[in-house]
């Protein structure tokens, strides 16, 4: 049922607990991986693929949350479901606040684990695809040239090939030219396209940081 | 009554009897003092009367109300004897002051010449009565009735009391013994009275010394001693003569010492109460931490059971999913309903225990054979052992002797360090390995050893690990070492652990094996 080439990493430290996950994921068709530690975990090579974290709040060496904070600052973070023996509000609180999907108290209904593990893979799934188009437009900004980069803020805001020349010196001829190049370059079909690229490419300049990608 | 929280209840402390001591010997001191100067008269002092009146009024009050607050707490009836006694010859002062001739002539009260010295034997001789019947009584004999209403009751019938005598002793000066020949002479008749207060005086430091009970009996018997160093005083050395120097330096000491006495009352009273508000913060400190203590237990107990629980119902809905998909996978459901099986043995095992660790009746010993205990234990283990891909094996020594011990208990304990052994590998490099051994000892003991290759112990405080709510699992209760230590000492062994080379830990036991095993010749598993 979820289909589509995902995978499903699961985080816990008491084995029979590991097993008994992996079978119910499997069961409903996702690729599981389970490992006993959060380490073990940051040593695989992660594959390409839009996933998901069954994370247990209680583990030996570094604790649920502690990874959760680390994982958050990383260059490929993923979402998360926890998963705890002790339903605890507070820290519940801190791990809803840090961004997880869910967070379930053992035993949890088997539904709320997967609605939770779905819910988080497409939540995966659409960052990396965000993530996946903003990379194109930033190759495609890259074959700017500077004057190019110049202009694009000032179409972006509106104005008039007139105004732009007067505001660059330049001839309206000119800025005529390198506008098509942009919108060409940038591969705009419209002007409004070409207003919605320049937001995103200048949402991510602003961000720019691995964080604020993160979902 | 808790005695030992009320320092005037519990017996005398070396320091207080030697106050007492000191006190008393500067009485006798004073005494000696003043006597050569005792006839002399001092004139015209009368105006120093009410003052000493009104100090004998407020410290005798004082004192009655304190002890009528310690009959409050305690019910004894010669507790409440004596607080009225002190409440009498308290109230007995203010008559006395007032009818004493020249001190308030405006109350036209100094023509009975008799009525101070009437009022002056009852003080002496009904205040000795009450010590007593206070040394007499029974500090087990408790009136019925509600403590505040015989208090007031007491006091209502010390003031009728009072003002009844006083009503007669003012208005029939004629009736009364003819105590004085004039106002500041005694007659031959006051003889008797000193006399006799003297006797009760005696009569009540024997009755007291003989009880020696608390600490409150050696301040009564200091306020005896000096009552009887007065009346020495006013009524020997003085030659009777009143508002001598000799009856001034009695009246003098004798205030002085009570005040002395009562200080010393006034602080035991304080002392008691700091001592009690010491006593209930301790008491709600020490509940607090049985109750924190309790909160960690049953935390710890509830994730073990829940542990388990919640692997068991995550692999009954596996097991129902693999069965309702389109194409039932009957050997992936087989395998989470085998789990299921196995981790609700495990829990059942969590369960028991606990229920072992607190169990009743531990003292059922039977002889049992150690061998067939660790077999059993290690089949019980079978599945995690191999779950955790550890191999187990064991040396066990062929005619162990057998032990004598609960055998409930002692499968605990091996189940406990087998369990340990498991959990210390989880995790570790392979090759993972379990070995038990059992063998004999030297004085005639088992010697029983479980090794791991797991972390060991290297870093962690050997000492420690035995302590309640030591772990270093994250989902340890740190119960279980302590329980296995305190059973296998309790059946007369020693349990102790070492670091194994190159990696891993030993843990091993001693049981003492009688060498003639009991005739009950079937060994029980």
């Amino acid at each position: 049922m979820s289909a589509d080439r995902s995978i499903v990493f699961v985080v816990d430290d008491d084995p029979a607990m590991r097993v008994s996950l992996e079978s119910l994921l499997r069961s409903v068709g996702y690729s599981v991986a389970s490992f006993e530690s959060a380490r073990d975990f940051t040593l695989m090579q992660r594959p390409d693929l839009p996933g998901c974290l069954v994370l247990d709040v209680r583990l030996p060496g570094l604790s649920g949350l502690e990874f959760q904070r680390e994982l958050g600052r990383s260059a490929n973070p993923l979402p998360i479901v926890f998963i705890t023996g002790h339903g605890d509000v507070p820290m519940s609180v801190a791990a809803m606040k840090a961004g997880a999907v869910e967070f379930l108290t053992k035993p949890f209904r088997d539904q709320e684990l997967l609605d939770g593990v779905h819910r988080a893979i497409e939540l995966d799934r659409r960052a990396r695809a965000k993530a996946t188009m903003l990379a194109e437009l930033r190759a495609r900004a890259a074959t700017m040239t500077p004057r190019e980069r110049e202009i694009l803020p000032l179409v972006a805001a509106g104005q008039m090939n007139k105004q732009i020349a007067q505001a660059l010196q330049l001839s309206e001829v000119t800025v005529k030219v390198h506008r098509a190049q942009v919108m060409q370059k940038l591969r705009a079909k419209t002007v409004a396209d070409l207003v919605r690229i320049a937001d995103r490419l200048a949402a991510d300049a602003d961000a720019n940081q691995p964080d604020d990608t993160r979902v | 009554m808790p005695s030992g929280l009320s320092p005037l209840a519990s017996p005398p402390t070396r320091y207080q009897l030697r106050l007492a001591a000191s006190l008393s010997a500067l009485l006798v001191l004073a005494l000696l003092v003043t006597a050569p100067y005792a006839r002399q008269p001092a004139a015209s002092t009368e105006a120093l009367l009410p003052a000493y009146a009104a100090a004998v009024l407020v410290v005798e009050l004082l004192t009655a109300a304190l002890l009528m607050a310690l009959f409050y707490v305690q019910r004894s009836r010669a507790m409440l004897l004596l607080a009225v006694g002190y409440l009498l010859s308290g109230v007995m002062a203010v008559p006395w002051a007032l009818t004493f001739p020249g001190v308030f002539d405006a109350l036209m009260l100094d023509g009975a010449l008799q009525g101070t010295a009437s009022i002056a034997a009852i003080r002496r001789l009904s205040f000795p009565l009450f010590v007593i019947a206070y040394a007499v009584l029974s500090d087990r004999e408790f009136p019925s009735g509600s403590a505040p209403r015989i208090i007031l009751g007491s006091i209502a019938s010390v003031l009728a009391v009072v003002a009844l005598a006083t009503w007669f002793i003012v208005s029939h000066d004629d009736a009364l013994p003819q105590f004085m020949v004039d106002a500041h002479n005694v007659s031959g008749l006051w003889r008797f009275v000193p006399a006799a207060a003297v006797a009760l005086y005696g009569v009540g430091l024997i009755a007291l010394g003989l009880r020696r009970r608390s600490m409150l009996d050696i301040w009564l018997m200091v306020v005896l001693f000096t009552l009887l160093i007065e009346i020495l005083l006013i009524s020997y050395i003085s030659g009777g003569i009143r508002l001598s120097v000799g009856w001034w330096a009695g009246r003098f000491y004798g205030l002085t010492s009570a005040s002395l006495v009562l200080l010393v009352l006034l602080s035991e009273a304080t002392t008691v109460h700091a001592r009690l508000a010491r006593s209930v913060l301790a008491e709600r400190r020490a509940r607090q931490n049985r109750l924190t203590a309790m909160e960690a237990l049953s935390a710890s107990i509830a994730h073990e059971v829940n542990q388990p629980l919640a692997s068991m119902v995550t692999n009954a809905s596996a097991g129902l999913r693999w069965l309702e998909r389109d194409q039932p996978h009957i050997d992936e459901a087989k395998a989470a309903f085998g789990r299921i099986v196995t981790e609700g043995h495990h829990a059942s095992k969590v369960v028991t225990g606990i229920r072992t660790m607190f169990l009743k009746g531990a003292q059922e010993r039977v002889p049992l054979d150690l061998n067939h205990l660790i077999d059993a234990v290690l089949t019980q283990c079978n599945d995690e052992a191999r779950l955790g891909r550890i191999s187990v094996s064991t040396a066990l020594e062929a005619d162990l002797p057998p032990v004598i011990g609960n055998p409930v208990q002692l499968r605990q304990v091996v189940t406990n360090l087998v369990d340990n052994a498991v959990d210390a590998m989880r995790g570790t490099a392979e090759p993972r390995f379990l070995r038990v051994t059992s063998q004999r000892h030297e004085f005639g003991e088992v010697l029983v050893a479980i090794a791991d290759s797991g972390a060991g112990l290297a870093g962690v405080d050997k000492d420690r690990i035995f302590e309640p709510f030591f772990t270093t699992k994250p989902d340890g209760m740190g119960m279980g070492l302590m329980f296995c230590q305190s059973t296998i000492e309790a059946h007369g062994g020693r349990l102790w652990a070492v670091d194994d080379v190159p990696r891993g830990a030993i843990f091993r036991f001693t049981l003492p094996a009688p060498a003639t095993a009991p005739r009950s010749s079937e060994p029980i598993r």
